[in-house]
């Protein structure tokens, strides 16, 4: 493993000049290799990111160059990985205060450096969360808990927060079709597509919506389909009172299941760190939703999300905790999908975004707002939920999906929750709630 | 002999009038039937707790002549039809009996307390034997185990049968995975919309001429094959038999896999019924004229049987149907592989490639800049290792392009909807725009820059030097590149050791293997 001392010997200068020294680890010949080691990128980053944030212009110019020839664009998972980075910095370094470019250019070019992701097909994107347990995860876990947790209701209302475009609810759909002796009706509620987060789909909601309808008709099942004019900018207000009101005017009498499905979408509402016109009111916009969630009521909640911490205010934090994450996606890559394909394309690009995302951009633009599962199980038990535990089917359900792909891939309990992991590191939680009496 | 006609006995005979599975009732009341509510019960609702035994008794209700046992006395006394003994079916009660809810037995689960009964005697069984019965069918391929009966059908069914074909001919080797695809995949629509069109088109003209019938029915069939399927049915109208026995068995075969295990009532299922009525219809009305209906069959098949065998193969009008087309269709003889094979072939070749295939081929539409991206760094690499001659300009054009891949990313997704990329567009958002400016004086900087990195560090607000020097000279250009890669590395590593303490840093073991 490539070490740091050299970066520390504060005396290169003179012999830096004449050359008389070789650097241990220079890059010469075959050894560049060894910069792709990626506690080097990650400090190489660091460094980077400290010298924008302190306006320190040359340097981190210094080391976007430096980074720039270590880190291809093509290069293996670590130098794709840090090439990701390095465009996010140079994004952040762009519009940040003294390092601004005096490009007049610079002007448009900030459209230029947005990250525009693929647009999905509905069967592209199918297909495309279908390649790894990072979603299907999450879907097995939680079909497994909504179907146990619905048995015997005939009215069942699904709230889908999903960032998928509703991929988990063909297979909800089949599994409560087969399972249940007289096919229940079906409610769907969905918020309104979120435009700006990757993946994106190239299908209105509307006519996603009457796809599965048409599908769940196919397997007995009615179905009713509603999207709901709300996002998580708002904390998703406006879908809470409309599920108040029909709450009011349904659960009273027949009995009607409520689920929430929440799948990889709540860490966009804004939490406490946000420094915003919410700053003045006692809660943030995620307490505040999880509390008007707890209020309807909902037969169970399942909340299924990636398990890192972005929402540190110091991008420096930020980048460390992303970089410390997000290799996951890289390093997996090569298990799914082949070299120079569209697909991998379309899965870099959408991670980039991610990057990009949580090092460039602040405020309002800055979505990523990863907490780990240990402040998502506080933040319910807050909101007076408690846990429920998966059952064994679930977990055996699974189990035998994460044997249909790499071997890294690995599951563990963590108290009640579960959690997808990759060669023992925590990728994706899935926890799953009931209103606590 | 019934073991214990408490109120159980009635209730069962209840549970089959709303069971899915007993065919024999009208669809209509089945459909109509609203469950007994769980949850909330109805006030009046009657709890009902039945002990494990009784629960998990099979075939209490046996027949006196044969001791053959049935699970619900509805089917015995059926059954008692049969010896000519005297039977008594429930009547759909006009005075509509009580609702029934049903507890589960063990204590500790949530369905004992009566507000979470569940609404039916079948719907109790099951769940008390999933979640506290022992799982005792294994399945022989896999050894999973199932603690209902059905549920265990239902895997061995598909278990070790590791294909799923949709109609749109792409293949799968999960279930989920195909479950996924069906449920937005434009075959389905199409299916339940020619299902729906069926019988707009079909019983409008059951008097008329059965040739327009033909050709109009057939017009709608499976979108993946229409050029080949309709196209034929219509030019060899008369000897047609094969073609239409053909699509129905490549159909039914496809689709044996996904069949859910308890067939739902298809009478329920609204496009389905009018698909299949449509077609029994146009059988008959039809079938008058022999040869012509060849291929109306064959169209109501590839269309009808799809959407209908989602739910179910056996139900007795779809046997109907297939007798029907028997009766009217003498001289076909059922299994002919050469023409089903058309069918997936033109399946598979039409929509599994684009989906999947092709790849490699479209990257280089798609992704052009990774490319130059690689060969500028490699070339940056080359010359720090080799020191070797390289001309100024394939040097400007390596950092050039460089830079820009940096962004290279952002331009890809951007032109990925657009279908193409224009390559000089390439440099123009290049990161930090050095597309713009002269391309010596940007390199210049960084070339000639070792002074200033080994200096203190300097306040510039010219980020990457863009625009500040003159064209450098371009003899030097390669010795000040070579020294910038090397010193350039030195110098910031230091400078960040020195400004942030990189000691602090230090290697942080992130366990990955590679």
């Amino acid at each position: 493993m490539h070490q740091m001392t050299p970066f520390s010997n504060p005396t290169m200068n003179k012999s830096q000049i004449h050359r008389t020294r070789p650097w241990p680890g220079f890059p010469t010949s075959k050894a560049l290799g060894s910069f792709g080691d990626a506690n080097c990128m990650e400090q190489l980053l660091v460094h980077c990111a400290n010298a924008i944030e302190s306006n320190d212009a040359t340097l981190a110019q210094q080391i976007l160059w430096v980074l720039n020839n270590i880190a291809p664009p093509d290069g293996d998972s670590n130098q794709r990985l840090a090439c990701g980075f390095l465009r996010a910095l140079i994004a952040r370094a762009a519009k940040s205060g003294s390092c601004k470019l005096q490009l007049a250019a610079m002007a448009n070019a900030n459209t230029n450096l947005t990250i525009d992701t693929h647009r999905f097909s509905v069967i592209e994107l199918a297909s495309f969360v279908d390649l790894t347990p990072w979603h299907r995860f999450g879907f097995s876990a939680a079909n497994a808990a909504i179907l146990e947790a619905v048995e015997g209701y005939s009215v069942i209302h699904i709230v889908d927060l999903s960032l998928t475009h509703c991929m988990q609810i063909p297979t909800l759909i089949d599994a409560i079709a087969s399972r249940h002796e007289v096919p229940p009706l079906l409610k769907l509620t969905v918020a309104a597509a979120v435009d700006d987060i990757p993946p994106m789909l190239d299908l209105s909601y509307e006519e996603l919506g009457s796809k599965l309808v048409n599908f769940a008709r196919s397997k007995n099942v009615m179905m009713e389909f509603r999207v709901s004019p709300s996002s998580y900018k708002d904390g998703f207000a406006t879908l809470i009172e409309q599920l108040r009101m029909q709450h009011l005017v349904y659960a009273g009498e027949s009995g009607e299941a409520l689920v929430v499905n929440c799948h990889m979408m709540l860490h966009y509402i804004p939490e406490e760190s946000f420094e915003s016109c919410y700053a003045f009111e006692s809660s943030s916009l995620r307490t505040m939703f999880l509390k008007s969630l707890r209020s309807l009521d909902p037969t169970i909640v399942v909340l299924v999300d990636e398990d890192a911490d972005l929402t540190s205010n110091n991008m420096v934090c930020r980048l460390r905790s992303a970089f410390n994450y997000l290799w996951i996606p890289y390093d997996t890559m090569d298990t799914f999908l082949p070299h120079g394909s569209k697909q991998r394309q379309w899965y870099e690009a959408d991670i980039c975004w991610k990057i990009e995302n949580v090092i460039a951009h602040e405020g309002l633009q800055r979505v990523e707002r990863l907490e780990p599962r240990s402040r998502w199980v506080q933040r319910m038990r807050n909101a007076n939920f408690r846990g429920l535990p998966f059952a064994e089917d679930a977990v055996s359900e699974v189990k035998t999906m994460l044997d249909e792909h790499a071997a890294g891939w690995g599951l563990k309990k963590e108290e009640e929750d579960l959690v997808l992991t990759w060669k023992g590191h925590n990728v994706v939680f899935a926890t799953a709630w009931l209103p606590a009496a | 002999m019934p073991v214990d006609l408490d109120n159980s006995s009635t209730a069962s005979g209840e549970a089959s009038v709303s069971s899915s599975g007993n065919q024999s009732q009208p669809p209509k009341s089945t459909a109509k039937k609203k469950r007994n509510l769980p949850g909330m019960p109805d006030p009046d609702a009657e709890v009902i707790a039945l002990s494990p035994k009784t629960l998990m008794a099979t075939n209490r209700f046996v027949c006196e002549i044969c001791n053959k046992g049935f699970q619900r006395d509805q089917n015995l006394q059926l059954h008692r039809r049969g010896h000519n003994l005297p039977w008594k079916l429930r009547q759909r009660s006009s005075k509509e009996v009580k609702k029934r809810v049903y507890v589960c037995p063990e204590a500790s689960c949530v369905h004992h307390d009566p507000s979470r009964a569940l609404g039916d005697l079948t719907g109790i069984k099951k769940h008390f034997c999933r979640k506290h019965g022992e799982k005792k069918w294994k399945c022989d391929k896999c050894s999973k185990k199932y603690a209902v009966q059905s549920d265990w059908k239902a895997h061995s069914k598909i278990c070790g049968t590791r294909e799923y074909k949709c109609d749109c001919g792409t293949l799968f080797s999960r279930r989920d995975s195909f479950i996924t695809h069906r449920a937005f995949c434009d075959a389905l629509a199409e299916e339940s919309a020619r299902a729906q069109t069926q019988v707009a088109v079909v019983n409008p003209n059951s008097e008329s001429d059965p040739n327009t019938l033909a050709v109009e029915t057939s017009s709608p069939v499976p979108a993946p094959p229409p050029v080949q399927a309709p196209a034929q049915a219509q030019a060899q109208a008369p000897p047609a038999p094969p073609q239409s026995t053909g699509v129905l068995s490549s159909v039914l075969r496809n689709k044996s896999p996904e069949l859910p295990e308890n067939t739902p009532q298809i009478v329920k299922e609204a496009p389905a019924t009018t698909g299949l009525n449509g077609s029994c219809a146009s059988t008959t009305s039809s079938s008058s004229n022999g040869s012509a209906s060849c291929s109306v069959f064959a169209s109501l098949f590839a269309s009808s049987t799809a959407s209908a065998s989602l739910q179910t193969a056996q139900t007795p009008a779809f046997t109907d149907l297939i007798r029907a087309m028997g009766r009217s269709d003498p001289p076909t003889d059922l299994p002919r592989p050469s023409s089903t094979e058309p069918i997936s072939l033109c399946l598979s070749t039409n929509h599994g490639s684009s989906i999947f295939g092709t790849a490699g081929q479209e990257r280089r539409q798609y992704a052009p800049s990774p490319q130059p991206a690689m060969s500028a760094t490699a070339l940056l690499q080359k010359a720090a290792q080799m020191g070797a001659a390289a001309t100024n300009a394939s040097l400007l054009r390596g950092f050039g392009i460089v830079s820009s891949s940096s962004s290279s990313g952002q331009q890809d997704g951007l032109h990925w909807s657009q279908r193409q990329v224009e390559p000089e567009n390439a440099s123009v958002p290049a990161g930090l725009g050095l597309g713009h400016c002269d391309g010596g004086s940007g390199l210049k900087e960084l070339m000639m820059g070792t002074p200033s990195m080994f200096g203190p560090k300097q306040t510039t607000l010219d980020f990457l030097g863009l625009g500040m020097a003159a064209g450098g000279s371009p003899s030097n250009g390669l010795s000040a590149l070579i020294t910038s890669i090397g010193g350039g590395l030195d110098v910031a590593a230091a400078a960040a050791a020195a400004s942030f303490g990189g000691g602090e840093f230090s290697a942080k073991d992130m366990g990955r293997g590679t």
